[in-house]
């Protein structure tokens, strides 16, 4: 099955057929000037779907590069970190009348080449949520993390941290809300609020790059992890359901 | 003489709470829990045997401790229920500055079709950008 948007430019829309199924990617993006340009035209010889960059406050050229490379940028005021930025996007993509929303980083990680994968099981409605799941990369640091992660919130999820996912109109919706602009990051808070709205969540095994530039904005220092882990362990904690209903969403990867 | 001190210095927040509002430093809502515990503060100064016969009722024996712990506890349930409205200001400056981002880039977008409808006079709007043609099915942003 070719998903819609993936080098099919023969499903133009006429004005008399409905409204077609719309995907979007969004992509935040901090001081990202140097790689989101070619991250961009990437993606786009591999597929046409939309792509909305939401530019976290940078001080670089990231909106110009962005721009030139043929994204719609949406360009925030105050740096709101990279779970605001996915937010922004995602309220963004609601508003445009998006109905699947894929979220890539903007370092050059993702590859553009795995998005029909991860899309299909939620344009076939197998789940709400796809996430592409690399546990080979990493750190030690990382891992003792994720370990640390899936104890305290009994997500059995295999790379909670990853920021490709794929999500259904309804897990847009429930991201767009108050309650997820409450959260810091795109992992634990995120992934339990979808549980709890009872979202289907599925990880797919992907291949994913190293970094362009080679840093990531948590794992690079001990300080930042301290204080994300801390965080993140006792929110996981607080929002913790008993392990039958916790999991009873998490839809098996083949 | 220490009770006269304490309960000067009592009425002397009071009085400054009242000045902070009557200049607009200080919000109503704010203003009136601090005026209440600034009154407080001078009725114990001016008379501190409250706390001595509330000691005796409650059993403690050393009667500081319990104007100590109460004046305690209300602090960290303050600087609580501050932390809950900062979370709920945190959210509602989040929000905006998501909004505004947003609808800076629908401007920029309407520009742009605007632009490319009188360059090419055929009505036309660019297919890509919200509030476009193309973009009929378009929803609202339902938490705002």
């Amino acid at each position: 099955m070719i998903a819609p948007g993936i080098m099919d430019e023969t499903t133009a829309p006429s004005p008399d057929t409905p409204r077609e199924h719309r995907t979007a990617i969004v992509m935040p993006a901090h001081n990202e000037g140097e790689v989101i340009g070619g991250v961009i035209r990437d993606i786009r010889r591999a597929c046409h779907y939309e792509i909305f960059v939401v530019d976290d406050a940078s001080t670089d050229d990231t909106i110009r590069a962005a721009t030139e490379a043929g994204a719609t940028v949406i360009p925030l005021a105050a740096q709101l970190g990279a779970w605001g930025a996915t937010q922004t996007g995602l309220r963004y993509a609601l508003r445009s009348g998006i109905d699947t929303v894929i979220s890539m980083d903007a370092d050059g990680q993702h590859s553009a080449a795995s998005i029909p994968e991860l899309l299909a099981p939620v344009l076939n409605q197998q789940a709400d949520v796809v996430i592409g799941a690399c546990t080979q990369r990493g750190s030690i640091l990382r891992k003792i993390a994720w370990r640390l992660m899936k104890r305290t919130s009994g997500l059995a999820l295999e790379d909670i941290t990853s920021g490709f996912r794929v999500y259904n109109n309804e897990a847009v919706k429930a991201l767009a809300s108050w309650r997820a602009t409450l959260l810091d990051y795109q992992d634990v808070g995120v992934l339990m609020l979808l549980q709890a709205k009872g979202m289907r969540i599925k990880d797919m095994p992907v291949k994913m790059q190293p970094r362009i530039d080679g840093k990531s904005r948590i794992f690079h220092s001990w300080v930042i992890v301290a204080y994300y882990m801390s965080q993140t362990l006792v929110l996981g904690m607080s929002k913790r359901r008993a392990r039958h209903s916790s999991n009873k969403y998490i839809v098996r990867g083949q | 003489m220490i009770a006269l001190v304490t309960g000067c210095i009592g009425l002397a927040v009071a009085l400054t709470i009242l000045l902070l509002m009557r200049k607009d430093k200080l919000h109503a809502a704010h203003g009136l829990a601090w005026f209440a515990v600034a009154l407080l503060f001078a009725c114990l100064g001016f008379a501190p045997g409250i706390v001595d016969m509330v000691a005796g009722w409650v059993g403690i024996e050393y009667p500081p401790i319990l104007a100590l712990s109460t004046g305690m506890s209300l602090l960290v349930l303050k600087m609580l229920l501050m932390d809950i409205e900062r979370s709920r200001i945190e959210v509602r400056n989040q929000r905006l500055t998501q909004r505004i981002a947003m609808l800076e880039t629908e401007l920029q977008s309407h520009r742009a079709s605007e632009f490319t409808s009188v360059g090419d006079n055929t009505g036309r709007c660019s297919a890509n950008f919200p509030g476009s043609k193309r973009d009929s099915g378009r929803r609202s942003d339902d938490q705002d």
